[in-house]
């Protein structure tokens, strides 16, 4: 075991994946967070009260995010990563796909992909937790919806402190200021309803 | 393959020069660190001779009881490395050292 994970260890240094995975994780674990958001915005709004219909159309958006965020990260970066190899190949004049090179870019491709498909996936996960709740009867879905937009709000304060850790700044400030995206999300959404 | 009469030493490398082209990443230091860890390498010593922008000519140079060549090549060919050339090999018994003749003192005086 402690083999394998010093070779993990040696492909994340070698293909210096690190920091492109936290960038990933952020960006979209941002977007799952604000799609759930949205979509339980729109159900509260729209004066729903059924928790089965909140959960099929948040498990359907986050299932599609997952999937886009898996093969999207996966054909960019494996083509990132191929041109970076095939330019070494060059200077080398040899092939290194074998090469530990070679076998830490393939590592990459995938990891990153799994963070950028996962990380929205398991956000929006998170954030439909409480119509489960719901649908066992525990608590009324108007209550569901509320403890859905205020842990999705939570993962968004959460994710901007990550980010504030990241670049050693005020961690509470940059939570508030992903907070206040999702506010403005909430804000606008209430305007069309006023609107409309 | 010659046979001869005399061939009861131990076939083993004891020092091992070779230059070799590598790119940058993984550096000097993991591969050093991969090729000392070897059984029978007892030290080892990586020079850069010259920097390119994605790759470096490197000289490493190996000591140890019983080198295995073959060993050392698979690794620098993991590592993305190729050798160029074997510089230098000692092998037996005992290290042998560079020896300066009459004729090496001569060439350098016409120098």
């Amino acid at each position: 075991m402690s083999e394998f994970l010093k070779k993990i260890k040696i492909y994340f240094e070698l293909s210096k994946v690190a920091p492109i995975s936290r960038r990933y994780f952020v960006m979209n674990g941002f977007d799952g967070a604000m799609i759930i958001l949205g979509i339980v915005i729109g159900a509260y709004l729209a004066g729903t009260s059924n928790p089965i219909w909140i959960i099929t159309t948040g498990l359907g958006a986050s299932v599609a995010m997952g999937l886009s965020g898996f093969y999207g990260a996966y054909a960019t970066e494996e083509a990132e990563r191929i041109r970076t190899l095939n330019n070494l190949e060059k200077s080398m004049l040899k092939k290194l796909d074998k090469s530990i090179i070679g076998r830490a870019g393939k590592f990459a491709t995938v990891w990153v992909a799994l963070i950028d498909g996962l990380s929205p996936f398991f956000i929006a996960i998170i954030s439909l937790i409480p119509f489960i709740f719901s649908i066992l009867g525990f608590i009324p879905v108007v209550h569901a919806i509320y403890f859905s937009m205020g842990i999705t709000l939570f993962i968004l304060f959460l994710l901007g402190i990550f980010l504030g850790k990241i670049s050693k700044k005020n961690i509470i400030i940059s939570g508030i200021k992903m907070l206040l995206v999702g506010l403005i999300l909430t804000l606008i959404s209430f305007v069309f309803k006023l609107v409309a | 393959m010659l046979h001869y009469d005399n061939t009861h030493v131990d076939k083993m490398i004891r020092r091992l020069v070779l230059d070799v082209l590598k790119p940058h990443n993984p550096d000097k230091i993991e591969l050093s660190k991969k090729l000392s860890g070897l059984k029978g390498v007892d030290g080892v010593n990586i020079i850069t001779i010259e920097i390119d922008k994605d790759v470096e000519n490197v000289k490493i140079i190996m000591e140890g009881p019983d080198i295995h060549f073959n060993t050392i090549k698979k690794i620098i060919e993991d590592f993305g490395g190729a050798i160029h050339s074997i510089d230098g090999v000692a092998a037996g018994k005992k290290l042998i050292e560079d020896v300066r003749t009459p004729q090496d003192v001569s060439t350098t005086f016409l120098r």
